[in-house]
């Protein structure tokens, strides 16, 4: 991903000031809503200022000001450090607006969490792990805009239309069920039910029940049969099929806490099996009771690698 | 990827192979301990390791002790900022304390977050505090401060720009 400029990060932390100033007027909302509209950089900009509010929500003040406040010292101050703040999605969690206008209502997922939701209209949302979204809903429109992970979508009869907005495109509901996933730089979507609408800058398309695609901010891959695997998230379970452990490590990652990792000597080991993702845990003691797999654990479960048996 | 005359991790195995025993040496002087010199003599090789070594290594030593240079004086604030973390959380009453796996990413996002604000000034870095940590509005940090509700905003504003900068 490409860094935004200098110029609209200038520009995100002036509106983080804005919206950190406690009551945010309708006005200063609107034009919010317009600075972040006006192209991907600057979306870019503010997915990572929620980041970055994130990090801060999430802190308790108990632990958080004596350790970031303490008396520096000359030579502590002189050093310089390169940061990465590699938060996951769930950390943004906290990001609060003042909800007192009601016009956003936002969702998420914890790692591991499963959630279903019923919105207003009795449209069913299931969030998988990690995974956020907010709805604005309005009486001309039902919106979903997909912040994280993945969604599984089951619309209620409505006359508004009902829209999934992803970083990439648009996803215009036809009376469906379907999932989509915000990948880096991609949307993934599945159609179970009924037909979806897709839309990106300069393409769109309609998939059918049964079809799956993968879209960029510029075109839509060509469609694809939907397999049972695409799809086993909604009920709790990873299947696979042949598939490379790396895979299958990146994937069951998504629903744990900590780091899991693959040791490369045995990455494209295939591996097949059904694996529960609410426990992460018994579905690596799955693998090394099946195939040629060890699992080191340090840091009382935090690291875990997979290595040769 | 290029053929290159000298395969780095080859140059990289060599210096190893010359100069870690010394290095670890180098550093249980500074740091009075065996294992902590071990920890940090792999770690200078492991970022070594990660960067572009000079094609020609006039002075090794001279070149392992900057990059180990570096690595300590992180060590030191890491740990500074785990010590204070530490009696923090000592202070805490039992149920309020957070559960290991957290406690182990709270320490995380403080090292990010304290590496983000350690170019700041002390004023700068303190009203930032006061606003994301302690939940103060800027009135009330400018009455903390004795500094003007203007440049409470100008601090605010410079803080989110180095975090933001910082971010990948």
């Amino acid at each position: 991903m490409s860094a935004p400029d200098n110029a609209i990060l200038d520009e995100a932390a002036e509106w983080l000031v804005v919206m950190n100033a406690g009551a945010v007027s309708a006005r200063d909302r609107e034009a919010w809503m317009a600075w972040r509209a006006r192209s991907a950089a600057h979306e870019q900009a503010w997915q990572r200022a929620e980041r970055l509010m994130g990090a801060f929500a999430d802190m308790p003040a108990a632990l958080a000001m004596p350790a970031l406040n303490r008396r520096r010292s000359r030579r502590a101050a002189l050093a310089k450090l390169a940061a990465l703040l590699a938060l996951g999605p769930a950390a943004w969690g906290a990001w609060r607006w003042s909800e007192n206008e009601g016009w956003t209502a936002d969702y998420r997922s914890a790692t591991g969490e499963r959630r279903e939701l019923r919105l207003d209209d009795g449209t069913r949302l299931t969030l998988d792990t990690a995974s956020a979204v907010d709805v604005r809903y309005d009486a001309a429109q039902r919106l979903v805009l997909l912040r994280a992970g993945e969604i599984y979508i089951e619309t209620a009869g409505d006359p508004r239309p009902f829209e999934v907005h992803t970083r990439e495109g648009r996803l215009r509901a036809l009376g469906t069920r379907f999932t989509v996933r915000q990948q880096d730089g991609r949307t993934r979507l599945a159609v179970l039910e009924g037909a979806v609408r897709v839309t990106v800058d300069q393409d769109a398309q309609t998939l059918q029940a049964g079809a799956q695609t993968t879209f960029s901010a510029r075109r839509i891959d060509t469609a694809g049969p939907l397999v049972q695997a695409d799809t086993a998230w909604t009920q709790g379970m990873l299947l696979a099929d042949g598939m490379p452990l790396a895979d299958l490590v990146a994937e069951l990652a998504r629903y744990r806490k900590g780091i899991l990792r693959c040791d490369p000597a045995i990455a494209s080991l295939r591996v097949s099996g059904t694996f529960p993702l609410a426990d992460t845990d018994r579905s690596l003691a799955m693998l090394a009771a099946t195939y040629p797999v060890s699992i080191a654990s340090r840091l009382g479960g935090y690291w875990v690698t997979l290595g040769p048996a | 990827m290029a053929a290159d005359n000298c395969d780095p991790r080859q140059q990289v195995h060599t210096l190893y192979r010359d100069h870690h025993a010394w290095l670890q040496l180098w550093l249980r002087r500074r740091l009075g301990n065996v294992s902590d010199a071990a920890d940090l003599a792999h770690d200078t090789f492991a970022r070594i390791l990660d960067s572009r070594l000079p094609a020609v290594l006039h002075e090794p030593r001279a070149y392992l002790t900057t990059v180990a240079r570096g690595i300590l004086v992180n060590w030191y604030q890491r740990r500074a900022l785990e010590q204070a973390y530490l009696e923090a959380l000592a202070q805490l009453p039992e149920d309020q304390a957070p559960s290991p796996e957290r406690q182990l990413l709270i320490l995380q996002t403080l090292h990010e977050i304290d590496a983000m604000l350690d170019a700041l000034p002390a004023p700068v870095r303190r009203a930032f505090l006061l606003s994301q940590i302690e939940g103060l509005t800027y009135e009330a940090i400018s009455r903390e401060l004795g500094v003007s509700l203007i440049t409470v905003k100008r601090y605010m504003a410079r803080a989110f720009r180095q975090c933001l900068a910082c971010m990948e």
